[in-house]
């Protein structure tokens, strides 16, 4: 079967799966008792297993096939849950992500996996008991007997008028002849006694004789279990019968997909977001992400037209016209909102792995940290999603790594146990906050100078006339570290410089403030898209630049009285503190621009997180959004151009990114 | 041997786009060109693009950087006029325009009339040239259009190396 088609259908179902796996995994940790989260764990396992057999990726079935003969053990109370299995199935899990990343790289086969299954075998073989072979346990695990709701139902209505519900595990003689007559026989003799609910192969295949030797009955009867095991023993053929009552609420339920626990209050679904497995609340439909990008991409379009129109229909001063297009606006900017709404996904998405990482660090530092996630169901483009996953492994990896202190130091320091990481997000205008927020040690300044000059970033000189704030912001610096021991964590100095340009890179910020002794916080703002942004039209000359909002702290007015010289520089006071002025016509080499002649300067104030610069314009035209266009593999990327747009009236505008000259 | 490659290679024939630069004519393979546009926008400047680059403009919603051959081949001629053109190329997987004075016609010729450049031919170095055709009276030189539009000015570079 050609299953390419099918396979990035596949691996998106697999990445669903690994991840509710991460998470129930995690749940089950903290409550071994819960079998609700064991199913769900034996539930996806199960899928992926079968999903990854039918692809024929057989190294990924064959680890799934593994974890499930131990997820079945427990489920069937032969193992119980412990550190030891729960540390196997996670190195299962990361194999499997391992293996999912091979397959999309076309080298599942160079991987290794005989390890990990060895590894899950031992429990699975040996609690399994020497006499039962690998096969009998498979069996039993098939021979699971499960209910619709309705016969749930009706079996517990039963139960109030004296009826009790066995199951009856019937073994019939290797030797015997006719087994399909034989179990029919069985069941017909059966009913006598009881309603026989469900069997296990169904009636009609044990009729057909499509079974080996053994199979189950359901059976609601009055009489005690001790009578029907009696009768059935006495009965020709018959070998040995295992006889079991249930209480309706014990019983499973069959699914489409799987099973469950037909437990009581299954219709109120658990609060609280990192430990529920995922539930799908209503029916959805997936979409390439490339066919959203077109559809932005048209709705770009039509905004730029749409504005065009409204453009000519303003000079037409016809009023039915006007009102046609006032009516297309508002349609177009509810098309454009609905385009955007569908390419948002939760954060969600990439906060519910930081438990997991959380769980790995703590156990490898030896360090006590509890993670709080809040605002998990603040989206963000897909887009930006998929970007902010590393630079937030990072911080978070670095605010276990060097901000919470050890346990022993912690509580010297009279400091509560565990340490806290704090993970929260929220909306807020048209950005994203992202904060990381951790109760440890904070940074230390002099470690801080003390790396920074080892390092040679900087200079004696330097660190005098630096604030505090530029201090803390050294840790931004290519080749910056301040661990002392290299641990696997925090790698080795690729750190925080990284993460900054990766942020920077999406259009958002990153900010860092720390206390001594009480903790540090990170604060990421992100664009809530990358498509559209809401920029500041400029005008220099006779030239018109677009400045994305994001960047901008404030436009001012500064009379040219006000323009003070530090160093042959131009500067002016902007709240308490002197920014330098750059005349931008210098900048872009725009000719003609007459903002040297005027009395009050327009300016825009460019905040690159810490620093501030005041760019000076000849003309603030006004807030536009605009729909960013690349200038093309061509010209490649030029330094402080971000890229273009085009306008309402198909004039181009660039789009300055003037982090780059600040 | 030679020779009867030659007469084979008379049937063979491809069509070249000929252009103007001042008086002077010319030619582009054809299936390089995506389009031919009048200039009836102006040219957005992009500062800190290289120097041949005149700007952008758009192209029905696409952003198409414009190249002023004049400039690159460092030819001093007059002002744009009416009869200005736009050549839309297609060079590797991006889009260029071609500033030019005025696209004169399309014409088919023979492979074989198709020479290597001399070292100058018309002011314009041979490093950016596909070859000469010589048709009748008249001399056509065809552009090699990846290293004519390569941003990366290796030829200037070179030449600065020399001076």
């Amino acid at each position: 079967m050609d299953v390419s088609q099918y396979l990035n259908v596949f691996m998106d179902e697999c990445q669903e799966h690994l991840q509710s796996l991460n998470q129930s995994l995690l749940a089950l940790e903290q409550d071994p008792e819960n079998t609700e989260i064991l199913n769900s764990i034996f539930r996806a396992a199960h899928t992926l297993k079968g999903a990854s057999a039918t692809m024929g990726f057989n190294k990924m079935s064959n680890v799934t096939h593994a974890m499930e003969d131990v997820l079945s053990l427990l489920r069937q109370h032969e193992l119980t849950v412990n550190a030891e299995i729960v540390n196997a199935l996670f190195e299962a899990l990361d194999l499997l992500e391992v293996l999912a990343q091979g397959i999309t790289e076309g080298r599942e086969e160079d991987i290794e996996i005989a390890g990990i299954i060895q590894n899950l075998q031992k429990f699975s073989t040996k609690e399994a008991m020497a006499t039962e072979t690998e096969q009998t346990s498979e069996r039993r695990r098939n021979l699971q007997l499960r209910y619709l709701p309705a016969e749930i139902e009706q079996i517990k209505k039963a139960a109030e008028e004296g009826f009790n519900q066995y199951h009856l595990h019937i073994y019939l003689q290797e030797d015997c002849l006719l087994k399909g007559a034989r179990a029919f026989m069985i069941l017909r003799e059966l009913e006598a006694h009881g309603e026989i609910i469900r069997t296990i192969p169904s009636a009609k295949e044990l009729e057909d004789e499509r079974f080996d030797t053994d199979f189950i009955i359901g059976i609601s009867s009055k009489k005690p279990l001790e009578f029907l095991v009696r009768f059935l023993e006495k009965m020709l053929d018959v070998e040995k019968v295992e006889g079991e009552a249930l209480a309706a609420d014990d019983l499973l339920v069959e699914r489409r997909g799987g099973t469950t626990k037909a437990a009581t209050n299954e219709a109120t679904p658990q609060k609280g977001a990192s430990t529920k497995p995922p539930s799908n609340v209503s029916p959805t439909v997936r979409v390439d992400i490339r066919k959203l990008d077109d559809l932005m991409n048209l709705v770009g379009e039509l905004v730029i037209t749409r504005s065009r129109l409204e453009q000519l229909s303003s000079e037409q001063g016809d009023q039915i016209l006007e009102e046609t297009v006032e009516q297309l606006t508002r349609l177009t900017m509810d098309l454009r909102d609905q385009v955007l709404k569908t390419r948002m996904v939760p954060v969600d998405h990439v906060f519910s792995r930081f438990p997991r990482l959380v769980r790995d660090l703590t156990k490898e530092t030896g360090k006590e940290v509890q993670l709080q996630i809040s605002g998990a169901e603040t989206e963000l483009d897909r887009t930006v999603i998929d970007e902010i996953v590393d630079p937030l492994v990072h911080i978070i990896r670095n605010s276990i790594d060097h901000g919470i202190e050890a346990p022993e130091v912690r509580t010297a320091a009279g400091k509560s146990l565990p340490g806290v990481v704090e993970l929260k997000a929220y909306q807020a205008g048209n950005n994203v906050v992202i904060e990381i927020v951790d109760d440890g040690a904070g940074v230390n300044r002099e470690k801080v100078k003390a790396r920074a000059l080892e390092r040679g970033i900087v200079s004696v000189d330097d660190l005098e006339n630096m604030d505090d704030e530029e201090i803390m912001n050294l840790i931004f610096l290519p080749g910056f570290s301040t661990s002392d021991k290299v641990t696997d964590i925090s790698g080795r100095g690729v750190g925080m410089d990284v993460v900054k340009t990766q942020i920077s890179n999406l259009g958002g910020v990153v900010e860092l403030a720390s206390e001594e002794g009480k903790g540090t916080k990170f604060t990421i703002r992100l664009p809530l898209t990358l498509a559209i942004i809401q920029t500041l039209i400029v005008q220099l000359g006779n030239e018109v630049f677009a400045i994305p909002s994001t960047l901008i702290d404030q436009t001012i007015s500064v009379a040219q009285k006000d323009i003070k010289y530090v160093r042959n520089r131009e500067v002016t006071l902007y709240r308490g503190e002197l920014i330098p002025l750059i005349r931008l016509q210098e900048y872009l080499g725009v000719e003609e621009a007459k903002n040297s002649s005027l009395e009050e300067l327009d300016v825009v104030v460019v905040s690159n997180g810490e620093r501030r610069i005041g760019f000076v314009v000849d003309t603030l035209v006004r807030q536009q959004d605009v729909v960013i266009k690349s200038l093309g593999a061509y010209l490649g990327s030029i330094p402080g151009i971000a890229g273009a747009t085009i306008l309402g009236d198909g004039k181009i505008a660039l789009i300055l990114d003037l982090r780059s000259v600040a | 041997m030679r020779e009867r490659q030659n007469k084979e290679r008379q049937e063979e024939t491809t069509q070249i786009i000929i252009f103007k630069l001042g008086e002077e004519e010319f030619g582009v393979d054809i299936l390089q060109v995506r389009e031919i546009e009048k200039l009836d926008q102006g040219i957005t400047r992009v500062p800190k693009a290289p120097p041949f680059v005149e700007g952008v403009i758009n192209l029905r919603g696409e952003i198409i950087p414009i190249v002023d051959l004049r400039v690159r081949f460092g030819l001093t001629l007059p002002e744009l006029g009416l009869n200005s053109r736009v050549i839309i190329v297609e060079v590797g997987e991006a889009l260029v325009g071609m500033l030019v004075d005025a696209v004169v016609e399309v014409l088919r010729i023979p492979v074989s009339a198709i020479e290597p450049p001399p070292p100058i031919t018309k002011g314009v170095d041979s490093y950016y040239l596909a070859g000469v055709a010589k048709l009748d009276e008249r001399l056509i030189v065809l552009l090699n259009l990846e290293r004519t539009l390569s941003p990366e000015e290796e030829k200037e570079l070179s030449e600065a190396e020399l001076e």
